[in-house]
């Protein structure tokens, strides 16, 4: 291994010296304790013996350079040995010299950092590398160290340090919590970018930029609006809904209802919807899955004896949900008059408290806007919604042998509360559904 | 209402409750004839006779080994300790005996002593004589432990302690002997555990006892002419602290910086930071609890360095500047 030459320290209080003069060049061979150069102390000139016979090389320093003892100053090599290509401050140096910042590098001729050890003290203590702190060209001393301190206490803008934490004081937290101001958005006026409580003060409470510079028409969210917004988002919180999907085949409720449609006409009354004839089935398909139609109220889960079918509608500034009560009591032609009924007067405004209440399962069918599927929020304090998709022909594989025909197919989404109804349970209903969507003669006997 | 001295309210304080109170005596060294080292109990002697001014030999453990027998049998001692520092001699007494004695008898004992001792430095009196040993008596449980830093306090702390069922040190500050203070006349006492606010402020909650006090008042007071108003927060008794007089004031103003003479390693300013973290205070803070104790140092003999080894008006300015500068 090559054998580091370092400046020695021969007095006591000694914490530098000068280069004097080079008494061997790079390259020449040298012997053990042969003179290798002169250095100068505050007190003598001594000279430094080569600690190794071998090649002298790498010399790090020349004559004039101030260099802080134990500092490699350059390298012995044995026949053979090279000395890497590695930078100086990558070799292995004394503790001591980490103080003295880096060693300059040779080629630029550079002197050592100088400083005072009182200097190099409060470096230290402060925590400051030696080398950052501007000397003007002559001894670093205290006073530089601290002002250059003080300089980086001042220029500290961002308040957050390597550890990614925000520096604030408990007030500032207390008073960020309170105010909702983050307090990655302020700028810390005490020490280190410290966060104070009248910093938080300070700072104005962040506006979205939405509501501040943009132009926008601003609707209250008040009465039938402010609503739904409340039982929705009550419902999204409070209920961990779980949303199952299956498709039908409808051919044969299309013949169904053209068959219920000839039968209305003749007798004089409405078109009967699909919606209408999807209440019925949902009917019996409750009928049959009676946690489908239950609440869940202080604990306790109310399995409905009646069935009472909410109808998602529209109207101008929301969305109301009349009620078919009893429907599975009702004909399919009375249901559809109820439903026709129902729908006009929730567009005018003029359903009754009753016609709005006691639902057990409710139907949101936007099929008739080419969306077809979607999962829709129990209507609280119900326990199941099923949202309908719209009717579209699909090429399907319709018995064993693949055949593929092309088949009216509507999907259907069943969004349940977690907490009383189990995967299971619902995958039974729109099992019932699907049956009773694709035989809907069940229930003409 | 009349100005007396520190050292007048406390005579007037044991002399009122000897003529109030037959059971109530003095025992201590140079109490009689020589009137205390200090002069506290001058001219009692004349008054009350050898029987209640009780001179002893110089053995501190003694004295108060006495007097908590007399306690125990229904008397009320007054003891005089020369100087606090003799009362580590006095440790096993204090501390085994009177402070457990209530404890360890289930109730059926009580030792109704008070221990008047003189602390603190700025007398050139030296190591031995000089110190602030508060936080040792506050360590053990079953005493408790006063800090009277005006006569007002003295007086009406002093008659509280001599009725108090239990071992009192009733701790003097040497230097505070000599101040003079406004004290009525009658008789008045000030409860255990109730803190004082000795000057209102918004800016900065100092806790600190004794001599300390009158040292962050003056300082205070100097700081209001640029607009920085200081609260001075004066518990009067460590033991039982009022925390709550604390950290209501630091919830108020958001910093605390504590002042003892007492040195710094596992003083009491620790114990103050403690209750203010713990509490709902912290959520107040607004910048390090700081505090400025003595050095940590045996009290030294010569003057300059006597006056360095303990807090001086000067270093109380310096740290509440700091804090209030956010240069911590």
């Amino acid at each position: 291994m090559p054998t580091p030459v370092i400046m020695p320290k021969v007095d006591m209080d000694q914490e530098k010296a000068t280069i004097i003069s080079w008494e061997k060049k790079e390259g020449d061979a040298v012997k053990q304790d042969e003179t290798l150069l002169i250095v100068e102390t505050e007190k003598v000139a001594i000279d430094v013996a080569s600690p190794a016979s071998g090649i002298l090389a790498a010399i790090q320093f020349q004559p004039g350079d101030v260099v802080p003892v134990a500092t490699v100053i350059a390298h012995i090599l044995k026949p053979g040995e090279i000395l890497p290509g590695i930078p100086l401050e990558t070799s292995p140096k004394p503790v001591d010299v980490q103080d003295f910042g880096r060693t300059p590098e040779n080629k630029q001729g550079s002197p050592a950092v100088q400083a005072s050890p009182l200097a190099l003290r409060v470096a230290r203590e402060l925590g400051i590398n030696i080398h950052d702190v501007p000397s003007e060209n002559r001894k670093v001393s205290k006073e530089d160290v601290e002002a250059y301190a003080a300089s980086l206490k001042s220029s500290v803008g961002t308040t957050e340090n390597v550890t990614g934490k925000i520096a604030a004081t408990p007030a500032a937290r207390r008073i960020s919590e309170e105010t909702g101001i983050p307090l990655d958005s302020i700028r810390g006026s005490g020490p280190l970018g410290r966060i104070q409580a009248d910093d938080v003060k300070r700072t104005k409470k962040p506006v979205p930029s939405s509501t501040s510079d943009r132009q926008a028409e601003i609707i209250p969210l008040s009465g039938i609006r402010a609503k739904i917004a409340q039982r929705m988002q009550a419902s999204f919180q409070d209920a961990p809904h779980i949303a199952e999907t299956v498709e039908a085949d409808i051919s044969r409720l299309e013949d169904t209802r053209a068959h219920l449609n000839e039968m209305a006409t003749l007798k004089g009354k409405g078109k009967v919807s699909l919606t209408a004839i999807l209440v019925k089935l949902v009917a019996w398909a409750l009928e049959n899955n009676p946690y489908i139609n239950s609440s869940l109220i202080d604990e306790k889960i109310y399995l409905w004896r009646e069935i009472n079918i909410g109808v998602a509608t529209a109207i101008e500034n929301g969305l109301i949900v009349p009620v078919v009560h009893d429907a599975n009591k009702l004909s399919f032609i009375e249901t559809a008059e109820r439903i026709n009924d129902l729908g006009r007067r929730a567009r005018e405004g003029k359903l009754e408290l009753g016609e709005v209440q006691r639902g057990t399962f409710t139907i949101s069918n936007l099929g008739m806007y080419g969306i077809n599927q979607f999962r829709a929020i129990i209507n609280p304090p119900e326990n199941a919604i099923l949202a309908v998709g719209a009717a579209v022909r699909k090429p399907i594989v319709i018995d064993n042998r693949d055949t593929i025909a092309v088949r009216p197919i509507i999907s259907f989404t069943l969004s349940a509360d977690h907490r009383v109804i189990d995967g299971v349970v619902a995958a039974k209903f729109l099992a019932d559904l699907v049956k009773v969507v694709e035989h809907p003669e069940i229930l003409l006997e | 209402m009349p100005e007396i001295t520190y050292l007048e309210a406390i005579r007037t304080a044991l002399w009122d409750e000897m003529k109030r109170d037959e059971r109530v005596f003095i025992i201590g060294e140079d109490i009689g004839r020589y009137g205390g080292a200090f002069g506290v109990t001058h001219g009692m002697l004349d008054e009350f006779g050898e029987k209640r001014i009780i001179e002893t030999p110089i053995s501190e453990p003694s004295i108060i080994g006495a007097a908590i027998g007399a306690a125990l049998l229904g008397m009320r001692p007054i003891v005089e300790i020369m100087f606090m520092d003799f009362t580590l001699l006095t440790f096993d007494q204090l501390g085994n005996q009177a402070a457990k004695m209530h404890y360890m008898f289930g109730g059926k004992a009580t030792v109704p002593m008070v221990v008047r001792m003189p602390s603190g430095s700025g007398t050139g009196a030296a190591a031995q004589h000089s110190q602030s040993l508060e936080t040792l008596l506050m360590h053990m449980p079953g005493l408790i432990v006063v800090t009277p830093s005006t006569p007002y306090d003295a007086k009406g702390l002093l008659l509280t302690a001599i009725r108090d069922p239990n071992p009192v040190c009733f701790i003097e500050h040497k230097v505070l002997y000599k101040s003079k203070g406004e004290v009525p006349e009658g008789e008045y006492t000030i409860p255990f555990g109730v803190a004082d606010v000795k000057r209102k402020g918004t800016d900065l909650t100092i806790v600190s006892n004794g001599i300390m006090i009158h040292k962050s008042i003056a300082v205070a007071n100097r700081l209001a002419q640029e607009g920085i108003e200081v609260e001075v927060v004066d518990p009067r008794t460590m033991v039982p602290l009022d925390t709550k007089t604390i950290i209501d004031s630091v919830k108020k103003t958001g910093k605390l910086l504590v002042v003892h003479e007492a040195c710094e390693t596992a003083g009491w300013a620790g114990e103050i930071m403690a209750v203010v973290s713990s509490s709902r205070a912290f959520d107040y803070l607004d910048a390090p609890m700081r505090r400025l104790t003595g050095k940590n140092v045996p009290i030294p003999y010569n003057r300059v360095l006597e006056r360095a080894a303990v807090p001086q008006e000067e270093d109380i300015e310096r740290e509440i500047r700091a804090i209030l500068n956010g240069e911590y």
